[in-house]
């Protein structure tokens, strides 16, 4: 069952979030906020506020929604999650005379970004866009994971099985991130981790993908060696249990 | 130096597998289950077994510290259990009628476990286990089950997560999970749920994976068995595990204290597949009342094997047996570790001894080790319990500490 505030939290931080390494990784992104220096809060009732920030070219993510220029309210989990699904559109309560952002280069980041996390089979042919599709997978999933860890009712409880410690996640030695436990809770860390507790180490980009689009499973690549898992097996073992819980959240 | 082995057919096998079996190899006897760390250290498939040894696909051979996971308990292919088997296998196996043998197994068992009135028979430790919550709900007529955190009962829903794949909420909906050794938890969750509890139902000790095996603290058991008989809940101890290596009259009987019901199955019949509930009279009406049976639940050959099992294990006093190899073994590897400056922990009973290198907390290095000595002949596994058989000599004990030294060195020089 889906559980709208975890899903909330999800879309604030894995999918709006992950605009920032799409500005990293694509041109066109690139290009669409390289003057640009306007910040959009995201506040929502009873559920997740956060702050998308722009300036000079580079995207960052940070929770609250007080200091912002423009400011996007919702009154509920299920407006905010209607608004990144396209069903409903948001009213700013502050910070009218920069909706021209919001309206267009906004709504066109966006855009970029749902080609390249919803791809046309076709489109994942073109290696490049293979690559950037993949990497911005990875980083909504392993968000997603730190969400759902913390927000959704089954995932706590697969987190209270998580000792603390860092379990570091990779493709090869293309991408690297981290997930640290604190007391069960989990905190998504998009670089590679200085020192980690565990591991999963995907094979290639092709592997990883085929693990997130559901067509193998993880145990099943563990015996040919494709995934690699070892230190606190068990912090890995429990975030693949919470990874099962992606895709019911991300579908 | 000892050969350093290698895998080539296993790897072959395993494609082969994976290709038509759901994960090549599933469960506890896989490479994800197992934490085969890396894969590439372990073989896959056996090619034959004899007493304390199996030999792979790739004809290599390993002393075998798991024991095909506890049923070797006298050694692959007993030849007095085999010949039982054997004479009974001529006579009859899964027939419309059950042998008799079925009778003098029962009673066989009446005899040796000292908590038990009656025996039911199934096939696996989880058939048991499942019966055995059953049994406490029928008797009782309450809902809730009390688990020990750290707890392994079996595969049925009731005792998986609620995050495991195919598990919904209903399914666990009255589990209550408590620490191990903790009484106050007991009385507390008691309180909480009056007249609600059914059954608790707890390993001997605490023999969980990934951290050092726990022994119950003093006293503990007296005061769980006091706290069940006051509030009528029905005391399960699950000794599938642990079963006839601690003590032939069961675990409960080994600390002190006397299981309502008692699971068996592992080391009953070394390897014939065959599980047990044994308990007491007052429950033997309720479990006469449930329909609860298996198409090859009554085969005889296993249960002739049993009861070849049991007598041999009887005559041979075999938990004291298994207690001193541990206790040699024990020594030995703690000793080895010491020399090249790791402290090698040894939990648990002797008998079903845990490892772990306690200097590095993210277990790589223990990893390390174990994946040195799996290539030199000694089949230990990460973060499983191990398992002794009554086949292990002392020269094979001589061997796999030489062994376990070696990769202590090879890990130390390793890591400078």
């Amino acid at each position: 069952m889906i559980d709208n505030r975890a899903k909330a939290f999800i879309n604030m931080f894995a999918v709006l979030g992950t605009v920032t390494r799409l500005c990293e990784l694509d041109k066109e992104a690139q290009a669409l906020i390289a003057d640009s220096n306007i910040s959009i809060g995201f506040a929502v009732k009873n559920g997740p506020s956060g702050t998308l920030r722009f300036n000079n070219g580079k995207a960052s993510i940070e929770r609250g929604a007080s200091d912002c220029t423009i400011r996007l309210p919702f009154g509920s989990c299920e407006r905010f999650n209607g608004m990144v699904d396209g069903t409903v559109t948001p009213f700013p309560s502050k910070g009218f005379t920069k909706i021209g952002f919001l309206m267009k280069r906004f709504t066109k980041l966006t855009d970029i970004l749902t080609k390249y996390l919803r791809p046309e089979p076709e489109a994942l042919d073109d290696e490049d866009f293979f690559r950037i599709s993949t990497t911005l997978m990875f980083h909504v999933i392993i968000e997603a994971i730190a969400q759902i860890g913390n927000e959704d009712a089954v995932g706590r409880q697969s987190a209270s099985y998580i000792d603390d410690g860092i379990a570091k996640l990779s493709i090869g030695s293309d991408v690297s991130a981290g997930l640290k436990a604190e007391n069960h809770r989990l905190t998504a860390i998009h670089e590679e981790p200085d020192s980690f507790t565990s591991y999963m180490t995907f094979a290639d980009m092709k592997l990883a993908r085929q693990l997130f689009d559901g067509k193998v499973n993880a145990v099943a690549c563990v015996g040919t060696g494709l995934l690699r898992i070892g230190g606190l097996v068990p912090q890995v073992d429990n975030i693949s249990r919470i990874l099962d819980r992606v895709a019911l959240y991300l579908a | 130096m000892h050969k350093i082995y290698e895998y080539p057919k296993s790897r072959e096998y395993f494609a082969r597998a994976a290709a038509v079996i759901p994960s090549g190899i599933y469960g506890h006897q896989g490479p994800a289950e197992g934490c085969y760390i890396p894969v590439e250290a372990f073989p896959l498939f056996s090619e034959r077994a004899e007493g304390t040894y199996f030999w792979d696909v790739d004809g290599n051979r390993f002393i075998d510290y798991m024991c095909a996971y506890g049923p070797n308990v006298l050694g692959y292919n007993d030849p007095d259990v085999d010949a039982a088997a054997a004479a009974q296998r001529k006579k009859g196996d899964c027939v419309t009628a059950p042998s008799t043998k079925m009778i003098e197994f029962a009673e066989l068992l009446v005899d040796t476990v000292a908590s038990a009135d009656w025996a039911f028979f199934a096939k696996n430790g989880n058939d048991v286990t499942t019966l055995s919550i059953m049994a406490a709900r029928a008797y009782t007529r309450r809902k809730k089950i009390v688990f020990f955190k750290g707890y392994y009962h079996g595969v049925s829903p009731w005792t998986q997560k609620i995050d495991y794949p195919g598990i919904i909420e209903e399914d666990v909906a009255n589990n209550i999970y408590i620490p191990w050794n903790d009484v106050s938890a007991f009385e507390q969750a008691i309180a909480e749920n009056p007249g609600q509890i059914a059954a608790v139902i707890s390993q001997p000790y605490m023999h969980g994976n990934f951290k050092d095996n726990e022994l119950p603290a003093e006293g503990f058991w007296k005061k769980i068995r006091k706290l069940c008989t006051d509030n009528g809940i029905v005391l399960v101890i699950d000794d599938v595990r642990a079963g006839f290596r601690l003590d032939l009259a069961g675990s409960d009987h080994y600390y002190g204290f006397e299981a309502d019901l008692i699971c068996f199955c592992k080391a009953i019949a070394n390897g014939y597949n065959v599980s047990a509930l044994c308990g007491k009279d007052f429950l033997k009406s309720t479990v006469s009342g449930m329909t609860y049976t298996g198409s090859y639940w009554l085969s005889a050959v296993p249960f002739a094997a049993g009861i070849a099992c049991i007598t041999k294990m009887r005559e041979l006093d075999l938990p004291r047996l298994l207690l001193e190899k541990g206790l040699k073994l024990k020594e030995g590897l703690i000793a080895a570790g010491k020399k090249h400056g790791f402290d090698l922990h040894v939990s648990g009973e002797p008998a079903l001894f845990y490892l772990r290198i306690a200097d590095d907390d993210t277990l790589m290095l223990h990893q390390e080790w174990i994946a040195e000595c799996v290539k030199r002949g000694v089949f230990f596994t990460n973060h499983h319990n191990h398992f002794l058989n009554y086949a292990l000599s002392d020269g094979d004990i001589a061997e796999t500490v030489s062994i376990a030294d070696e990769a202590f060195a090879v890990v130390a020089n390793r890591r400078g």
